[in-house]
């Protein structure tokens, strides 16, 4: 069996609820793929600009989206009936924990900018020279790994079955 | 510690029910195919509305699906 079979053996075999959650997975790991990029890449003047942190958290929300859109388009014509139908007990179950894991990290991260939001009003923020506007950034970035971990959770507890903990 | 999976005898009752696929027993209980195949694989026990269901599609009492196995695991 060559690869071509594999993953079209592994297409057949998942549901289409999981293989959105698998392309959601993607598009969210390419979009903070992108942020974080930008973020290293850009120059101190670009950093520093309100204009430009708004045009690249503009160009985030146009790119996520234009990707979903795309994605669920492309989905819709190899999906069964699973659309029409409501999630089961044991789906429900696997959402709800993706969302505790996302919930733990929203939370982390909106302590973190709170914690540098802070530091940088009492003048001790190492991190706010080095990086401008901090806070929004890690608030932005946990949401992104908080989405992650949501679809992330639900793939792995979806496809292993396992989910008592 | 005591572990206590619920056995099941689902995937030799679809074979005699003229090999019936997941699939078949998923919409006729109103579940996805992935329950279907974690309840057969005791990897989630399902809830009594879906046992029931589970059961009376196989013309079958609850017990006959069903096995509570009490497992020690300090034996």
């Amino acid at each position: 069996m060559n690869k071509k079979d594999k993953l079209l053996e592994w297409m057949r075999g998942i549901s289409f609820r999981e293989l959105t959650l698998v392309v959601d997975f993607f598009i969210t790991g390419c979009i903070l793929y992108f942020y974080v990029e930008s973020l290293c890449y850009g120059t101190a003047e670009q950093l520093s600009s309100v204009t430009w942190l708004s045009s690249l958290l503009l160009k985030v929300i146009i790119y996520s989206i234009v990707l979903s859109i795309a994605s669920y388009l492309l989905l819709t014509f190899i999906s069964d009936d699973e659309l029409s139908k409501p999630l089961d007990v044991r789906e429900k179950q696997i959402s709800l924990m993706g969302y505790k894991y996302s919930a733990t990290i929203l939370q982390i991260g909106v302590v973190l900018a709170i914690f540098q939001y802070n530091m940088a009003a009492q003048g001790i923020a190492a991190l706010e020279d080095l990086i401008p506007h901090i806070p929004l950034h890690v608030m932005v970035v946990a949401f992104l790994l908080a989405e992650l971990a949501n679809y992330g959770a639900q793939i792995v507890k979806g496809r292993s079955g396992e989910i008592y903990e | 510690m005591n572990s206590m999976p619920i056995a099941n005898n689902i995937r030799t009752l679809r074979f005699l029910q003229g090999e019936m696929t997941q699939k078949q027993l998923a919409d006729a209980i109103g579940v996805t195919r992935q329950t279907v195949m974690a309840i057969e694989a005791s990897k989630y026990s399902p809830s009594l509305d879906i046992a029931f269901k589970i059961a009376a599609e196989f013309n079958l009492p609850l017990d006959q699906v069903f096995q509570y196995v009490v497992k020690d695991s300090h034996q």
